[in-house]
């Protein structure tokens, strides 16, 4: 049970790390928008409509 | 685009929905795009439909989200010029010269389509470096090359694609007490997290490792996580305490200071010498409790202003000058005195002046509370803040700012504050008291014990001072305050200052400002005479036949008129079923303040005050003759046809429809209604004594409101206020609870405790349940945790505390607490009739 006395205060660290990471996550801003930034990474460039060959399910 | 129009755009195949927005769409607004004919609800969908396409961004209806209407665009903002001047964009913009940065507020963002149009319309801008929406703020930060593009124009490329954004400076509209709120949240995380790790060495060491080897090691680790607790998250308190002993008071910080550090003294005290219990989870788990409801108390003092507000509260205001006949927008702090200013129709007149030529109607309701609007010709004063109406205005400048008639109503709205004692909330005035018996208590108890040994001595006091528990006491207002607020706001009832739902349960005297508050604010007909006074019977079916046709022609030429009196008339006749839109008019002229004029039907009108039909030649000696006192409480419209007077309509601004219902109610609850009002006595009697009220207070000045709400409360009344014009800000504030209605302008609303979202007045005595509701769910609140106290207490004077049973009986009073608020939740307001 000797692991212990590493375990336990290994766990605090990361703990605690996880906690800064966070707050300096909240204070940079990436909670500002949780709607948007969701949203953004669906939204593709018009690349179909240059060039409607590459996708014929688009043009139909 | 190649010709692959199959995509784009939501399908059109019925005429009966807009191209653009989905609404319905009658058919007279149309245009080609894309080589099909579209149709539209409102030229502003079209316009901005045709820019969508012209800058090739029709993908953007591909990404609107299905069954999901985006509405049609807000209206395009007027003057975008002022924002190009430097000392405008100041307030704002960060930056150098070249490159700069704006945050602007953006109405009429709707989806994650908005975020994509509006980013891929300003990348094709020349000049724009970036743009980046947050969809859930509606906020846009774009870097722009100031030397290439100019601000107005990246404000007019926004409108065109739709949306109508204003520059605001972030920091200003965060505010001081946000940026407090969110350390306190760091603070109250933290707690959170050391709680939670706590816990289970807390749980290890009740399930018997306080026997085995473990047992120091344990206590050490507590000590490494409830250190740095303490220290980062009980900062506040001992903040608090230290200020309150330097006052001499005993505030609720004190007992929550001295509660957590004594547990932590005397935990570092067992850790260091190895014998007893420790008490870290307890020193955690009170500080996080206690945070939860400062966070949740702070969170309900929280400015209820909706983004619209924001808007108008952070706008640059600026004036147009006249310089030798050239035209240029300063903003208002460089207007001089003397300078000469042009007022467009439509416009907020910026600053106090003498008019030099030109002649508008003005609207001064905001000033005076008058619904109808004044004439300003030359020579005439015209005050800052109040509306320019038809005409063209130049004014020289005699007071800005502060010194304006609307500076000095802030002035005594700031006065009114500035005299206003903070509330004194039921648990603020036991909290001395609480404090004072518990160290009473904990002291008493260390002599006691003292003679048996130091140990036990010690241990008592501090189960006393641990157990006293001032968690469920410090949640017990804050809990209901903050779910009171919530239910409020599903209600349409915005709290602005949790505290004062305590102050509003027991008003003894409710106050209505009468224009726009108790009354609709525009005039209706109310009653119809022939010109020598006799009463024409009923409603005007019952009416001969050319006394209808008198009514047609004055609704026909009314017709063209914008004028509020013009409306009334059409839409008296509109209610009588009378047939006019065939009417042909001719000649159509308007003098402003005094009437208007016309052929109609070829027969010669003419309808307003008696005085301007006598200078036409009319005769109206019969007009003359008194009237009763029921038709002398409204205003007067003339009609004459041909050169005969033969119609008057009395005119009066109405009640709302649920104003009597609401004054009734206050009344059965014991409550004094009085109607105050600056307009005449008559007309005041008259609304008062339709909707049922106690008392009027009639032709009394704008400056005077808030003399009076004084007055009341020097006579020991408690007083409400209900009100919604600028003039009424300061009343608002003197009051001890301000309510200010839905339709109110951005200073009442700023000014008032309480604002109802919208005009019905029926909220206002929702929002007085609401509060008696909430005061009574504090009361059982603070009866809780005294009652646990009576009973831990004495447990923890005679030393039978271990630190299991403190672990569970504390959550508990705190968790009934919460339980206990959440119940106002269930609140459905006084038409549910449930309460």
């Amino acid at each position: 049970m000797e692991v212990i006395y590493g375990l336990i205060p290994g766990m605090l660290i990361l703990g605690l790390v996880a906690v800064v990471v966070l707050f300096w996550a909240a204070r940079s801003g990436q909670f500002e928008d949780l709607e948007g930034d969701g949203q953004r990474i669906l939204m593709d460039d018009d690349v179909e409509e240059r060039d409607p060959r590459r996708f014929p399910d688009a043009d139909d | 685009m190649g010709g692959s129009t199959a995509g784009s755009g939501p399908e059109n195949a019925s005429d009966h929905t807009c191209y653009h927005c989905g609404l319905p769409a009658d058919g007279s607004i149309s245009a080609n795009i894309d080589g099909a004919r579209r149709h539209f609800c409102c030229n502003g969908c079209r316009s901005v439909c045709e820019a969508i396409h012209a800058a090739g961004l029709q993908g953007f209806y591909r990404r609107t989200p299905e069954g999901r209407l985006l509405g049609p665009p807000p209206e395009p903002p007027k003057d975008l010029r002022l924002y190009d001047i430097d000392e405008v964009q100041q307030e704002f913009v960060a930056g150098d010269e070249q490159v700069r940065e704006v945050n602007l507020l953006v109405e009429g963002i709707h989806c994650a389509a908005c975020v994509w149009l509006i980013e891929q319309g300003l990348a094709g801008c020349d000049g724009v470096a970036e743009a980046r929406v947050n969809l859930t703020g509606r906020r846009l930060r774009v870097k722009w090359d100031s030397t290439r593009l100019k601000l107005s124009a990246l404000l007019q490329r926004l409108a065109d694609l739709g949306y109508v954004a204003v520059p605001f400076d972030p920091q200003a509209a965060e505010g001081s007490l946000q940026r407090e709120n969110r350390r306190l949240l760091f603070r109250m995380a933290f707690a959170a997290f050391a709680a939670m790790n706590l816990m289970w060495i807390s749980i290890a060491l009740y399930a018997g490792a306080d026997q085995g080897e473990f047992r120091t090691l344990f206590h050490w680790i507590g000590f490494a996580i409830a250190t740095p607790t303490l220290a980062y998250s009980g900062w506040p308190f001992f903040a608090g305490a230290w200020r309150g002993l330097k006052q001499l008071r005993l505030g609720m910080d004190l007992p929550i200071a001295i509660g957590a550090s004594i547990t932590y003294l005397y935990s570092l005290y067992v850790t260091a010498t190895g014998s007893g219990h420790v008490y870290w989870d307890t020193v955690v788990n009170f500080l996080f409790v206690i945070l939860v409801g400062r966070y949740l108390e702070a969170m309900s003092k929280r400015q209820a202003v909706s983004a619209t507000q924001r808007l108008l509260d952070l706008q640059p205001r600026v004036a147009t000058l006249l310089n030798d006949g050239e035209e240029s927008v300063v903003p208002i702090r460089a207007v001089r005195l003397g300078d000469i200013m042009l007022v467009r129709p439509g416009e907020t007149i910026p600053a106090d002046g003498e008019v030099l030529c030109g002649r508008s109607s003005v609207d001064e309701s905001m000033l005076t509370g008058e619904s109808t609007p004044v004439m300003r010709n030359a020579g005439d004063t015209v005050s800052a803040g109040t509306l320019n109406g038809t005409g063209a205005l130049e004014v020289r400048v005699s007071a800005v700012l502060r010194d304006s008639a609307l500076g000095r109503i802030v002035e005594l709205v700031e006065s009114a504050q500035a005299s206003k004692a903070p509330i004194q909330c039921t648990a603020d005035r036991i909290v001395p008291w609480f404090v004072g018996v518990t160290l009473a208590l904990a002291a008493v108890t260390f002599a006691f014990w003292l003679r048996q040994d130091i140990e036990t001595a010690l241990m008592a006091a501090t189960s006393v001072l641990i157990i006293t528990c001032p968690c469920a006491f410090g949640l017990a207002t804050p809990m209901a305050i903050a779910v009171a607020s919530g239910t409020g706001a599903r209600h349409g009832i915005l709290v602005k200052n949790g505290a004062v739902l305590e102050t509003l349960s027991n008003i003894d005297h409710f106050v209505f400002d009468k224009t726009g508050t108790v009354t609709e604010g525009r005039p209706q007909v109310i009653a119809a005479q022939d010109a020598d006074g006799t009463w024409l019977q009923g409603v005007p079916d019952t009416w001969s036949d050319q006394r209808r046709d008198h009514l047609a022609l004055a609704a026909a030429l009314e017709r063209r008129s914008e004028h509020p009196v013009a409306r009334a008339v059409v839409e008296f006749a509109d209610a009588a079923g009378i047939a006019y839109k065939h009417l042909e008019v001719d000649e159509f002229s308007a003098e402003p303040g005094f009437g208007v004029r016309g052929r109609v039907g070829g027969r010669e009108l003419v309808i307003g005050t008696a005085d301007w039909l006598t200078r036409r030649g009319v005769d109206m000696s019969a007009a003359a003759r008194p009237l009763d006192a029921d038709a002398n409480a409204g205003a007067h419209v003339h009609c004459a046809v041909d050169g005969v007077a033969e119609l008057r309509l009395t005119l009066l601004d109405r009640p709302r429809p649920d104003a009597a219902e609401t004054v009734r109610a206050l009344r059965a609850d014991g409550i004094h209604v009085t109607l105050l009002t600056g307009d005449r006595r008559a007309v005041a009697e008259r609304i008062a004594a339709e909707i049922g009220a106690d008392q009027v207070i009639a032709e009394v000045l704008p400056a005077d409101k808030d003399a009076v709400i004084g007055r009341l409360r020097e006579a020991g009344q408690r007083v409400a206020m209900v009100g919604d014009g600028i003039n009424d800000a300061p009343a608002l504030v003197r009051a001890d609870v301000g309510i200010a209605v839905g339709s109110g302008t951005d200073v009442s609303i700023a000014s008032a405790d309480i604002v109802l979202i919208t005009s019905e007045l029926a909220r206002v005595r929702d929002a007085g349940l609401l509060a008696r509701r909430t005061l009574q769910v504090i009361r059982q609140n603070i009866g809780l945790s005294i009652a646990y106290n009576l009973i831990m207490v004495p447990l923890a004077m005679a030393a039978l505390i271990t630190p299991l049973v403190a672990a569970i009986a504390m959550p508990i009073s705190s968790l009934a607490v919460i339980g206990n608020s959440a119940r106002i939740r269930n609140f459905v307001g006084g038409r549910g009739g449930a309460y």
